[in-house]
C-alpha cells in the first residue's frame, strides 16, 4: 500500500461504508481509529485495544444495534436534582399502585461529605432493557420476553405466574409483583401508554424539567440520544457492566 | 432688566411666604392630651419595634378611637401581655394590620424596617425551603450574611419579596430566570458566585432531602427500593 497514492485520493469518509462491509472489517479483527483516507494517518489496531480505548465495552459499537428501532436512555445524571416528577409522572401514566415496593423507575441518592461540606448525588433508574436480559433468560413461562421490533423487554401479564424468579434474576431491581395484576410488572419506556399513541418520548423524559432523561432510537442518527452517545471524548458508562446483560440506559455527566 | 429684577424680587418673596408657613408648622406644640405620649412606645420583646403616636396622631391624623380601646388597650404592656401581637395574628387583620393591611397604610409583610428597629433579630435561622416549582430547594441566610458578607439590601426588595413564599407565587421563578440574571442568578453567575447552571445539588435536595427536613421519612423504601 502506497500511503503518498492514497493520500491524493478523495476522502470517502466512514459513513459511505455499509455494515457489512464495516462487519467484514471487523471480522478481521481489526478496527480503525485513524482517519480513513486523505488524511497523514491511516491507523489500524486489534479491536480489543481499541475497546479498551473505549470508556465501556458495554457501550454498543456503531452497526451493532440489533433492533429495527433500538430504543435506548441516557440518563445526565448530574443534572438529576431528585424533583421526582418522572416517579409521578410515570406513577400516573402507567397506573402503578401506591404500594410501598410498586415502582417503574426511582431516583437513588448518595450522600458523601466533602470538606465538611454534605454533598448530594442523585441517579435516575429503570429497567435497563438489555439486550441479553437475565430476566427474560429465567422466566419458566416466557411471560416476559425481549420485542423483536423495538427491543424493549415486555410483560404477557396473562402467561406471568408470579414465581418472581425474573425479579431474582434482574441486576437492577427493576422489577415489581403488583397485586391489581397479579404478575409482575415493569418498566416499558411506556410503549402501550405513549409510544402506541405516536409520542416519542416516556412519561419519565418528558417530565423531567432538567431534561436529565434523554429517550429515543439509537437507528435513527436524527436523535438527541444518538448525538448525545456518539459524543467524542464523553466519558459514558452504565450500570452493572460485569453482570454481562448489555444494558440499554446510558449514564452521563453533560 | 427692568421686568427681570421684579421676576427676581418675586421669587424671593415667595419663597420667604414658603420659609414662614413651614416654620409655623413646626412649631405647632405637641399636645399630648390631643396626640397621646410624645415618646415612642418601644417594645423590646419578643424584637425591636417602636411605635410613634405623632406619626399616627398628628401626622396622619388619627383619632384616639381609631385604635384605643378596640385595637390596643390604653395601658402600657397590655398588648404584648396578652401574647397574640404576633405578625402572623396582623396579617390577619388583627392590632396594627387593622389599618396596615396594604390598602389603608402600607402591609405588615412589608417595609420591616419602618417598625423594627434592629433588623438583624429578624434574620431567619430556619432554613428557607422552596417546594415549587421543584421540590426541594433551600437557601440559608446565616451563610450568605455571614459567611459571605451581604447586607439585607443584597436581594430585598429588588431580587426577592421580604415575605414567605411570593417567589413561588412568580411564574419565572425557574432555572431560566436565574440564567436571565434574575433572582438568585443575580451573584450566582460565575464571577461573582458559582453559576446557577453549576452544582445544582448544593441548593436542590430533592424529595428524599426535604422529606428527612420535615422529619417524614419514616416511609422507608418508598420511591428509594432500587439501590438501599
Amino acid at each position: 500500500m502506497k500511503i503518498e497514492e492514497l493520500e491524493k485520493e478523495i476522502n470517502e469518509g466512514t459513513e459511505s461504508i455499509s455494515i457489512e462491509e464495516r462487519r467484514k472489517f471487523l471480522q478481521m479483527g481489526l478496527a480503525v481509529t485513524g482517519i480513513f483516507l486523505g488524511g497523514s494517518v491511516l491507523s489500524l489496531t486489534s479491536i480489543a485495544q481499541a475497546n479498551q480505548n473505549s470508556p465501556d465495552i458495554n457501550i454498543p459499537i456503531e452497526g451493532q444495534y440489533p433492533y429495527t428501532k433500538h430504543y435506548s436512555m441516557v440518563m445526565r445524571q448530574n443534572r438529576c436534582i431528585d424533583c421526582e416528577k418522572c416517579v409521578v409522572a410515570c406513577k400516573q401514566t402507567n397506573h402503578i399502585p401506591d404500594a410501598h415496593d410498586a415502582y417503574r423507575t426511582a431516583i437513588q441518592e448518595r450522600l458523601t461529605t466533602e470538606n465538611g461540606s454534605e454533598r448530594r448525588e442523585f441517579r435516575p433508574v429503570l429497567c435497563n432493557h438489555c439486550n441479553r436480559p437475565p430476566c427474560v433468560r429465567v422466566c419458566p413461562t416466557k411471560a416476559t420476553y425481549k420485542d423483536p421490533e423495538t427491543g424493549i423487554v415486555l410483560m404477557d401479564y396473562v402467561k406471568c405466574i408470579g414465581c418472581k424468579t425474573c425479579m431474582a434474576a434482574c441486576p437492577y431491581n427493576a422489577r415489581y409483583f403488583n397485586e391489581e395484576k397479579y404478575a409482575i410488572d415493569k418498566c416499558n419506556f411506556c410503549l402501550d401508554t405513549r409510544l402506541a399513541a405516536g409520542k416519542t418520548e416516556t412519561a419519565c423524559a418528558a417530565a423531567c424539567p432538567a431534561r436529565v432523561r434523554i429517550f429515543g432510537d439509537l437507528k435513527d442518527k436524527s436523535t438527541e440520544i444518538y448525538r448525545l452517545l456518539h459524543m467524542p471524548d464523553t466519558k459514558i458508562w452504565v450500570l452493572r457492566p460485569d453482570t454481562g446483560a448489555l444494558p440499554n440506559v446510558f449514564y452521563m455527566n453533560a | 432688566m427692568k421686568q427681570y429684577r421684579m421676576k427676581t424680587v418675586g421669587t424671593i418673596l415667595l419663597a420667604g411666604s414658603f420659609f414662614l408657613v413651614s416654620n409655623s408648622i413646626a412649631a405647632e406644640t405637641f399636645d399630648e392630651d390631643t396626640y397621646g405620649p410624645e415618646a415612642p412606645i418601644i417594645w423590646e420583646q419578643p424584637t425591636k419595634v417602636s411605635f410613634s403616636h405623632k406619626t399616627h396622631t398628628m401626622e396622619a391624623g388619627l383619632a384616639c378611637d381609631s385604635c384605643h380601646d378596640e385595637l390596643f388597650t390604653m395601658e402600657s404592656g397590655a398588648a404584648l401581655a396578652t401574647g397574640t401581637m404576633t405578625m402572623a395574628a396582623m396579617l390577619e387583620g388583627q392590632y396594627c394590620g387593622s389599618c396596615h393591611d396594604g390598602n389603608t397604610a402600607f402591609a405588615t409583610n412589608m417595609q420591616c424596617a419602618s417598625c423594627h428597629m434592629d433588623m438583624t433579630e429578624l434574620i431567619p435561622t430556619d432554613l428557607i425551603v422552596w417546594t415549587k416549582p421543584v421540590k426541594a430547594v433551600i437557601f440559608d441566610h446565616k451563610t450568605h450574611i455571614e459567611d459571605f458578607g451581604l447586607e439585607c439590601e443584597a436581594c430585598h426588595d429588588s431580587l426577592f419579596a421580604m415575605e414567605k413564599g411570593a417567589a413561588e407565587r412568580t411564574t419565572d421563578f425557574t432555572m431560566q430566570a436565574l440564567y436571565e440574571g434574575k433572582y438568585c442568578g443575580k451573584c450566582h453567575d460565575g464571577p461573582t458566585a458559582f453559576a446557577a447552571n453549576t452544582r445544582c445539588n448544593s441548593c436542590h435536595i430533592g424529595v428524599k432531602g426535604y422529606n428527612r427536613l420535615m422529619g417524614n421519612d419514616g416511609q422507608h423504601g418508598k420511591n428509594n427500593k432500587a439501590g438501599h
